[in-house]
Order: structure tokens, then sequence, then C-alpha cells
């Protein structure tokens, strides 16, 4: 049997974090009055002559001894072997008294520093703790052990309020429902003492002192006029940042270490996407070469960044050749002052003409070659693609460093860190679960930029959307769908819950019949916004099957508009324009070059309908890059940008067979009958291959309407035209033998209901124009259609 | 009897905290102090910079004059001259620095060795001035 985890509330360690604790700010403020008055009292005494005043100066010391004593041992003993009240953190050890009982251990740790950081990080309150502990003092030896497993686990160095926390929650029975409640789990929580321990470690580093290099550091380096004016200098801006550990970066800036640091060219270009921290890496540099401490070559101790300003040195030089004297000026002012590192940020703005940038190739490509004046140049890939097209000897010249995006964790630690100086600003507190949502949410929808850039951005909008000055991730998720104008949350809202419910109903207003692909994309919605959905996936995929006019298209436009918000969230691709090749470059266009590429408009509108219209008609090799899409919901554009499309439904309709389904049809078969013999046909007669058909949820047959059907069609028309004419107060009635008029002469067997809206837009539009015109129709009057003005009409044309 | 224990409970735990005080005093406590008093001396050294004064004690002060310049020799000479004019000035303020800076450091550092030697009698303090008292000593 396993020997119970004792805890010894009398041991010296627990007496010494008690009287820390008992000596609160107060208490020692009068200690420090006594020892003061003592001194005084004794000096006084001394003076006018009184022995008694040695006794008075010599029993200070004792006030003195005890403040010293508090600041050095008892505010946080040290921790002593591996029983609880030896790894136990001081604050919280000091406030727990005898066989403390579960909600006493709850209540102390919720007072101290790690518990208040779980109440504010992750909502894990004193009052939450006290609902899930127990009053009986033998429940509490499950929590030391639990505490002591964490702190292993967590890499902790005391069993502090925060690990107490863990341990109360670890050791509630349902534990897992009740973090599922909140939106975490264990590992949640683990990672959330880790990013307690960061803090408490950052606020140590932040107090250590600085050795910067003294008054007569520059002594020995140049005057910089030039560069004051048109640089940054990173250099006197170091300590504000705090940098995360990212792999990429650190590799980066040994590498950055070793190339200044050794003889060879002495430049570097950073190269990596946007967001990647780049420019961090630059201010991590120079942060670093600042520290007499660090262990870095003596020719880079204490060397200063200066980022150049593109834009002031334009604006100083407007004249022709003017900007290139200016340069030559400010580098020759670096290169004297030998203590300078030039920082070309987004240095494609020195190599290209245009709105603030100038093509200075001829000026800097001889000096980078020639690797004198340390230089360093960050661009994004492309960019520096594009140079090296342009100017390949420019690329020669320089070293490469490469940034790759952070991972997941990486990105979680940056906006740990990251977040503290937003929080100062905006006075706003972030959840833990906020971290979480802004990664998630960021990967998917933000595209622009890459990690850590991309979740920072999104995190850093949150906090206009915080609650009661908090950053949830519902703030994370507003920030997002008020930016990109989509639905990312689980449906919360009573409308748009009985929207999803009603679905159909809303739907069939304005379409007849087709009851199962209504219900199927409605089916998909539904899942979608109740999050049971495959997050990985398009909300939904379907393929619609029939003849034309029968609503393949009109379901599309009726979901766009009921639930997305109208009828321009679709996107509409008609894939007969896509019949070659080539034409794949074309759907994955970059937004820039062409607005209207698939990847482009889903790039800007990810919550819609993406409508694929007459999909038997695309070139294979279109259908083979769909098939990513179908799939995994993504698609790289012509960029390499992964775009989602896991918040689209994809609908593509196909006419394939439409004369086989009206031939059932009319042999008597029902759809359901029929509907997989025809997918069959279709794959065997090659108009489709199966692992293209496989990858659609639901493949949905429709059939052509029967003439009850196509009045109701008729119906939805004229209720159409009267909420055209509701301004003007006028409605339009058509008598039921006029309607059958309409359908006999509008319905075409093989373009279905669609010639039905040419033939009431002849009859019924002309006909109520004409009344309108000759004044004859004053406001609130019906006009009245009859069987013989619609035979009138159709029959005179 | 009740009051017999909880005032040997405390005479108990009065104890314990005593002893652990001059423990820490004279162990934990001293070191702090020596690597604080340490730690001002570093920061009050990198403050002067010392060593980069006396590394660089002979370099042009700023990089005045200190290019290199071609042309006849009459040029070279003048710009020699320069140089040296910029060198002479340069070692002229370091080394004012470099005394100030030493006097300051060795003030703080005779300082930090009395506040040493001070930290090791403070307990003995309060009997030092019962002894001073019962002698009776006064100015």
């Amino acid at each position: 049997m396993d020997k119970p985890v004792l805890f010894n509330a009398a041991s010296a360690r627990a007496l010494k974090s008690r009287l820390g604790v008992k000596l609160a700010k107060p208490w020692r403020l009068m200690i420090e009055v006594v020892a003061a008055m003592l001194v005084l009292g004794g000096v006084g005494a001394v003076v006018v002559e009184m022995p008694v005043g040695w006794f008075l100066i010599g029993l200070a010391a004792l006030p003195v001894m005890l403040i010293e004593w508090y600041g050095g041992e008892l505010h946080h003993p040290p921790s002593e072997g591996e029983s609880i009240d030896g790894l136990m953190s001081g604050d919280v050890l000091g406030l727990l008294g005898k066989n403390p009982t579960p909600q006493e251990v709850a209540k102390a740790a919720a007072k101290v520093r790690g518990g208040m950081f779980f109440a504010l990080r992750f909502g894990l309150t004193e009052n939450f703790l006290l609902n899930i502990t127990s009053d009986k003092p033998e429940d509490t030896a499950t929590i030391w052990e639990n505490a002591l497993k964490i702190r292993q686990e967590s890499g902790s160095q005391h069993i502090s309020g925060a690990v107490l926390v863990v341990a109360i929650i670890e050791s509630f029975a349902d534990r897992d429902s009740l973090l599922a409640h909140m939106k975490l789990d264990r590992e949640d929580l683990i990672a959330g003492i880790r990013w307690f321990e960061h803090l408490r470690a950052l606020v140590v580093q932040h107090s250590a002192p600085r050795r910067t290099g003294g008054i007569a550091r520059d002594f020995s380096f140049g005057y910089i006029p030039l560069l004051k004016r048109f640089g940054q200098n990173l250099s006197e801006q170091v300590g504000v940042r705090i940098n995360a550990d990212i792999a990429s970066h650190t590799r980066a800036l040994d590498q950055l270490m070793d190339t200044f640091g050794n003889g060879g060219r002495q430049n570097a270009a950073i190269v990596g996407a946007e967001g990647t921290g780049k420019t961090t890496i630059v201010h991590a540099f120079a942060e670093r070469i600042l520290d007499a401490k660090a262990n870095i070559p003596s020719s880079l101790k204490f060397r200063q960044i200066f980022i150049l300003d593109s834009a002031s040195l334009i604006a100083a030089a407007p004249g022709r050749g003017e900007l290139e004297g200016l340069i030559m000026n400010v580098l020759g002012e670096a290169y004297s002052a030998k203590n300078i590192i030039i920082c070309l940020d987004n240095a494609q703005l020195f190599f290209e003409e245009g709105v603030g940038s100038v093509d200075l190739t001829n000026v800097l490509l001889p000096i980078l070659e020639a690797g004198n004046l340390r230089v360093i140049l960050t661009m994004d890939e492309q960019r520096y693609l594009q140079i090296g097209q342009r100017n390949p000897g420019l690329i020669n010249a320089l070293n490469r460093i490469s940034i790759e995006p952070a991972n997941r964790d990486e990105t979680i630690a940056v906006m740990q860190d990251q977040l503290l100086m937003t929080e100062y600003k905006r006075k706003v507190t972030y959840m833990y679960q906020s971290l979480d949502e802004a990664y998630r949410l960021s990967e998917r929808y933000i595209h622009d930029l890459e990690m850590p850039g991309r979740a920072l951005k999104l995190l850093e909008s949150a906090a206009g959307y915080s609650e009661s000055g908090f950053v949830t991730a519902n703030s994370v998720q507003q920030a997002i769908e008020q930016t990109m104008n989509i639905k990312v949350g689980v449906a919360n809202g009573e409308d748009e819950r009985q929207k999803l419910l009603n679905l159909e109903d809303l739907i069939h207003k304005r379409m007849i019949n087709q009851t199962r692909a209504v219900q199927v994309v409605s089916d998909a919605l539904r899942r979608a916004r109740a999050g049971v959905r495959n997050q990985n996936r398009p909300i939904g995929t379907f393929l619609f099957l029939g003849p034309t006019g029968v609503g393949k298209t009109e379901l599309a436009k009726a979901l766009a508009d009921v639930y997305f918000g109208g009828e321009d969230r679709m996107i509409r691709l008609d894939l007969n324009e896509y019949v070659r090749t080539e034409d794949v470059a074309r759907l994955i266009a970059d937004g820039a070059d062409d607005p209207t590429s698939l990847t482009a408009q889903a790039m800007k509108q990810p919550f819609s309908v993406v409508l694929l219209d007459e999909i038997e008609k695309a070139h294979p090799q279109v259908l083979t890059t769909l098939l990513q899409l179908l799939d995994e919901g993504i698609l790289r554009d012509i960029k390499n940008r992964e775009v989602s499309f896991r918040d689209a439904i994809v609908i593509a309709t196909s006419n394939a067979g439409a004369d086989r389904i009206r031939e059932y049809i009319e042999r008597g078969y029902k759809l359901q009958d029929f509907q997989e013999k025809f997918v069959d046909e279709l794959i065997s007669s090659n108009q489709f291959k199966p692992e293209f058909l496989n990858r659609f949820d639901e493949i949905v047959v429709f059939r052509p309407l029967e003439k009850p059907e196509l009045i109701q069609v008729i119906d939805l028309m004229l209720a159409g035209i009267n909420k055209q004419m509701a301004l003007q107060k006028i409605s339009v009635n058509v008598a039921q033998d006029a309607k059958e008029l309409l359908v006999e002469k509008g319905y075409d067997p093989r373009l279905g209901a669609r010639p039905m809206r040419r033939v009431v837009q002849r009859a019924v539009e002309n006909l109520v124009a004409k009344q309108m015109l000759s004044g004859s129709v004053p406001p609130g009057t019906v006009i009245e259609v009859t069987r013989e003005q619609v035979q009138q009409i159709l029959g005179a044309e | 009897m009740p009051l017999l224990y909880l005032t040997h409970q405390w005479y108990n735990v009065v104890m314990v905290l005593v002893i652990n005080l001059l423990r820490w005093w004279y162990t934990d406590g001293w070191r702090k102090r020596t690597r604080l008093i340490a730690n001002r001396l570093d920061g009050t050294i990198d403050y002067f910079s010392i060593d980069l004064l006396l590394k660089t004690l002979f370099a042009p002060f700023r990089q005045i004059s200190a290019g290199r310049v071609d042309g006849p020799l009459g040029v070279k000479m003048r710009a020699l001259i320069d140089k040296l004019f910029s060198r002479i000035i340069g070692a002229f303020i370091r080394f004012i620095i470099l005394v100030i800076g030493g006097i300051v450091i060795g003030l703080q550092a005779v300082l930090g060795v009395m506040i040493l030697i001070g930290w090791g009698l403070v307990p003995l303090f309060p009997v030092i001035g019962l002894m001073l008292t019962l002698i009776g000593v006064t100015f």
C-alpha cells in the first residue's frame, strides 16, 4: 500500500511561511517605523548623555533583521526536500493551518497569485473551486498526491497556487465533463501552469539588471546625425519587446550571429512570409548584441541596429539623383561610425519602383557585394524571388536566412508574451480560451499573414469585442465574424435557431417541391451550426442532377438568400467556361490579378454558397483540382496560399442524364426507385468518374415538375410581381384558368419551368404595364387578369 | 494545564523562528548581501565601462578625422596630425572618466566590504548596546 502523502503544518518552513504571510505591508511599514524611531531615539539619548541610547540603537537591529529576513527568505522560502510542505509556495503554505480541508486548500489557493491567475485566465474562481471541494480533511490527501504529480508534469519548481488549482480539479470525480463545459481539457490546465510560471520568470528576468555598455560605450564610434534623422534605432528600444522562443527564430539569430561574427560578406537577407516575425528577429538580435554578458564575438558587442525609413528618405530627396546621393551619405555615415548595422526592413522597397519605394539596386549592389558595411534585409519569399529574377547578382551577394512560420505551440507562446502589451494598452484581460480560438480561427480565415502574425492580428482585434474587460473565445469569434462577415460560433441567438429549425419552410417560400434536396442542404446547415460537423470539410457538398428548369440553381440561390444573407453570398462558376487545361490557372488565380477566380472570391467571402454550374462540362483537370476542395475544404491558389471552403456549402449542378430522368419518370418510376441505378448509369457511361462522385456528401436527383407544381411556380412569380408593385399600391390577380393557360404555354419538357418566366412576363407584366400607363388603375386597384386576356396576348404572338 | 501548554507551544515556535533567522542571517542572508553588493559594483563598472575605456584609450574620439585620406604628402600629414589630435582628445576624456570611475568604484568597494563586516555584527548590536549602556558610555 502506498504511504499517504502527509502535510506537516508545524515544519520550520511552514512556520516561516506563516510569518511571511503575517508580515503584510502595513506590518512591515510599522516595523520599519519602529526601527527608525529606535535609532533616532537612541541617537538623541546618546547626544543628551543618556547611555540607554546605546541599547535603543542596538535594539533597532531586531526589526531591521526581521525586514531583511522577510525580503531574503520569508517572502519566498526556498523549497526543502520532497514533502508537500517542503515544495509548496510560501504564499499558499502560509495560509494553511493544521490538517486543512479541501475547501481550505481551495480558499488558500484562490487567494494567491497562481489561483488568481487561473480565476482570471480560465474563469476558475474561488466559488468554482469551493463548489467542487469537500470539507472533509481526509479528502485532502488526494489533492496533495495530484499536486505532486502535476508539479512534476508541468515542470514547476514549487507547488504553487496554480498547481493546487489544477490538483483540486484533478481530484474532482466528474472533472472531464466539468472542463468540457468550459471548453477546456486537462492539457489546457497544464499549459496554464506553464504560462503562469513563464510570466513569473519574465518578471524576474525583467527586474534583473542590464549591462549595456555604460557612458563610454559610444565614445570611440562616430557621430550619426543623418542616421538619426532617417532611421530608427532598434537598440534604443531594447527591453520593450518580449520574445518567445521560436525554433526558427533561434536558428535565425544564431545564423545572424555567425554571419556578422565571422569574416565574409557582412550582410544577411531574412526571408519569410509576412507575419513570420522577420522584424522581431532583428529586434531580438539588437537586444542580444547589446548585452554585455552575452556570449558573442567582441566585434559585434554593442553594435547598434538602425532601420532605414524609405518614405522619409524619398521625401527628403525628391530631385533626380538626389536620393542616390542621400543614401550614399547615410550609408557612408554608418560605415564611418564603425558600430552600425543597417536594416532595410521590407527591403523590396529599395529594389523596385512604386509608391513609397525606389529602385536603388545600382547603389546598394556594390555595397552588398563588397560586404564591408553590415546590412540586414528583410523581405517575403515572393519578393525575394522576383528581385532575384530581375537581378540575380543581388541575390548572389546576399546570405539568405529563411524563416518558417511558427507551429501551434510556438504561436501560443508568442501570443502569451505579446498579449501583455495589448492588455496594458487596451485595458483588457485575455482568457486562455481566446488564445486557442485565435489560433484556430486565424489559421482558417486569415490568409495574408503567416503564423504567429496572423493569430496575433486576430487576438488584437478581439480586444475590441471584450466582455466586461475580458477577451474570451466568443470575443475572438465575434472579431472574425465582424471582419470577415462569416458565422463561426455555434448558433445561439433565438432568431437564428428558429431560422435553422424552419429552414425547409423558408426555402419553400421561394422554391416548389424538390423536398429531398431542400432537406439535405438544410440538414447540413443545421449540423454545421450546431457544431457537430467535420470541421475539416465544407459544411456540405452536394451534386444536383436533373433537367434544366427544375430548381437546381434556384435552390442554391434560395439558400444563399435565406441563410447566408442574400443572393450575393453565392459564388457562382459556370464550368462550361473551364473546358481547357489552362483554365485551372483561372480557377485559382490571385485576387489581385483576377478578382473573379474561385479562390479570390472564397478568400473574400468564405461563408457562402459555392455553385459550380454544369460541372459535367469542365475539363477533367479542373475537376481534379476541385477534388481537394470537396474532400478537405481547401484549395491552394496560384501563390500557394491555402484558401478555406470549410464554411461554404458547395453545390455542383449537372444536366447529365436529364433525358434518362425524364424517361424514368414517364415510365412511372418514383425518384427514390431509380436514383441509385441512375447514378450507376452515369458512371458506366463515363460521364462522371466514381472517385469524383464519391467526394459529394449527397447526390440529389431533381425530377421534372408536374402541372400542379408549375401552377405553384406561377404563383411564386406573381407574388414577385405583386411585391414589386406594392410601392404603387397596385396588385395583380390572375384567374386560375389563366394560370393553367400560362403553364400550358410556358412549359417545355426540355427546358422545364424556365420558359414560364418569359411567358408570365409577356402575358401579365406587359398587360399590367399598359393598364398603368393608360392611367386607368388608380392606387389601391387590384388588376384582374382573365384567361381571355392571356389567350389574347399569347395567341396574338 | 492548557495555558501552560499554549505558552510552551509559543515558546517553541518563537525559538524555531529565532534559530532560523540567525541561521539565515549568517548563511544565505550574508551570501545574498554579498551578491547584491557585487551586482551594484558590477553595475557601476558597466556604467563607467572601464574595460571599454582601457581597450579604446587611444582611439580617435567619435571617429573624428579617423578616416583614411589619400592625396599629396601635405594632405596626408595634415590628416595624420588631425587624427593624432583626435586620439589625444579621446585619450584625455577617457582618462578623466577612468580616474573618476576608479575613485567611485573604489569607494563603493570599500563601502561594500564595510557593509559585509557590519552584517555579521548586526545580531550582536542589542548585546553591544546593552553593554555600552551598562558601562555608561556617553559622548
